[in-house]
């Protein structure tokens, strides 16, 4: 078969070819070898022999248009790639069901320079690409009438297919559909939580998701709506409304809920103690409530409840706990924190520090975990005279 | 530095907005120095000080609110915790017990709480601590009484 034919994989789809999956991917493994490789074409492909893109200037390059893939190109019918749903056109390789025989038609249809509507396509961005094709197209032209009417055509397909393979209507998903009434495509639901036609009515599990992040995305930004009021109580400002992007943090002490600026809080902390300040007891306190934190959190978005805090605090060890601990230096040094320090021990090979605690019964009954000597420990007791 | 004198900015500003919440504080900033500052206090009722108007003097270290302002009396008082000659106040407020959450308002409050309540055993005016820790409750009165009417009130004449 000639390059050409090999990039939609055209043989497979065009005749009754058996759908064994070995054969599917033989086809897609040929059809990326063959396809010119976009970083060797700029003379710079970091792959090198691995590339699984063709390193070879007599293969043509990609042609396909990714915006269309997304939904929408606004070059229409002028764009220089080709209009063709990869997506469906595999998944309908592999059911080989006649759906394919119509996608083929999409090739035929940017090959005449027509619009490349593809019945069928299933893509849950994919809107309805005929209001973009429009303004394209000039209106005075006789052709352009033509093409409005063989839509119109592509539309009765459209409705006598499954009513979950349809788009709704993009225009009201995103707000506003000038149409209103008389648009020949579905307009969705409207989302409880964002207020848009952008549920589809015939598909619950894309309704599911679409729910979900718009409830999640809702519920931050009402959390960070209650937290632009929040003042910081040692530098009395809003801790949101700070100068500098840095500063526009919450800093979080583990053992209560006063809200401080990260930098008032830290500034306080690591402030050097006048004479007789008690570390524990004033700095490591809270300068509202005095309980004692050992920690600080960083977060960008203030609380409402204790699990809120709680997800705040866990996904900041999280992150804390992939970083190598610079005392620890891959096993090299040794962490004043020890078993609960909150970064990385790991040493250089990936394998985590083991931590053996030692436990003493001391002679009241009492266990102790023993602790590695350190040297300070002697000098501590040492008296200088 | 500039910290300090934000943070100083946003207490001068909520002072003017709540001039009639409390009574007892009137908090006036030095008009070319945001650092210096000078408040006058009423004497709490039931306590020999009652009638008289203190004035503190407070001089706010650069590094404010992380060190505690230096606060003492102008005005002559005759109290256990306060030098008798330079005004000095011994409060922990004010030295360990430091918390930037502390406002120079609320450091008032926590004066005028102090002189309601005089702490006899840590000393700064031997004199007036001791006649306390004698039981000497009517000694004490009588004298901050005296000093409260020699230096504190308006003379009337």
């Amino acid at each position: 078969m000639s390059k050409r034919d090999a990039l939609p994989c055209a043989d497979i789809a065009v005749t009754e070819c058996i759908p064994l999956p070995i054969r599917l991917e033989f086809c897609l493994e040929i059809w990326l070898t063959k396809v010119l490789c976009k970083f060797f074409a700029n003379g710079a492909c970091l792959k090198g022999d691995h590339c699984e893109f063709s390193h070879d200037w007599k293969d043509p390059s990609n042609n396909l248009c990714t915006f269309y893939q997304k939904g929408a190109c606004s070059y229409g019918s002028r764009c220089r790639y080709e209009h063709v749903k990869v997506s469906t056109r595999q998944s309908s390789v592999a059911s080989s069901s006649t759906s394919s025989h119509q996608f083929l038609v999409s090739d035929s249809a940017t090959a005449s320079g027509r619009l490349s509507i593809v019945p069928g396509v299933t893509s849950d961005l994919s809107p309805s690409s005929i209001p973009f094709f429009l303004p394209v197209k000039p209106a005075w032209s006789q052709t352009s009438q033509h093409q409005y009417l063989s839509e119109s055509d592509d539309l009765g397909d459209f409705k006598s297919l499954d009513p979950a393979d349809l788009p709704i209507c993009s225009f009201a998903a995103a707000g506003d559909c000038p149409r209103g009434e008389a648009c020949p495509h579905i307009h969705g639901d409207i989302c409880p939580y964002c207020g848009k036609n952008c549920l589809h009515p015939f598909r619950p599990q894309e309704r599911e998701e679409h729910m979900k992040t718009c409830e999640k995305k809702q519920k931050k930004l009402e959390a960070l709506k209650h937290s632009q009021e929040i003042e910081c109580s040692v530098c009395l400002e809003r801790v949101l409304s700070k100068p500098t992007a840095s500063e526009r943090k919450f800093g979080l002490l583990s053992e209560c809920d006063h809200p401080f600026c990260i930098s008032c809080i830290r500034n306080w902390r690591g402030s050097s103690p006048a004479s007789g300040m008690d570390v524990n007891s004033t700095l490591r306190a809270c300068p509202i409530c005095r309980k004692v934190s050992y920690f600080v959190i960083p977060s960008v978005i203030w609380y409402s409840s204790k699990e809120e805090k709680q997800e705040i605090v866990d996904s900041y060890k999280e992150k804390l706990k992939s970083i190598h601990c610079k005392h620890f230096d891959f096993g090299n040094g040794s962490c004043p924190f020890g078993s609960s320090c909150f970064y990385m021990h790991a040493y250089r090979d990936g394998r985590l520090e083991e931590v053996v605690l030692r436990h003493l019964g001391a002679e009241d009954g009492h266990t102790v975990i023993a602790k590695n000597i350190r040297l300070s420990d002697f000098l501590r007791s040492l008296h200088i005279r | 530095m500039q910290a300090s004198r934000a943070r100083l900015f946003k207490e001068y500003k909520e002072v003017q907005r709540e001039k009639t919440a409390d009574p007892d504080i009137q908090l006036v900033c030095d008009d070319s120095n945001i650092f210096k500052w000078n408040a006058l206090v009423k004497g709490p009722s039931e306590t020999p000080y009652e009638g008289g108007i203190f004035q503190l003097a407070f001089s706010v270290p650069e590094q404010y609110p992380l060190q505690p302002p230096q606060v003492r009396f102008l005005t002559k008082i005759f109290h256990p915790n306060v030098h008798f000659k330079t005004g000095e106040i011994c409060l922990d407020i004010l030295k360990n017990a430091w918390s930037p959450a502390w406002t120079l308002q609320s450091v008032c409050r926590a004066i005028i709480a102090l002189m309601a309540h005089p702490e006899p055993d840590s000393p700064l005016n031997c004199d007036s601590g001791n006649l306390l820790r004698s039981g000497d409750i009517r000694g004490f009165q009588s004298m901050a009484r005296m000093y409260t009417k020699l230096a504190a009130m308006p003379k009337k004449s």
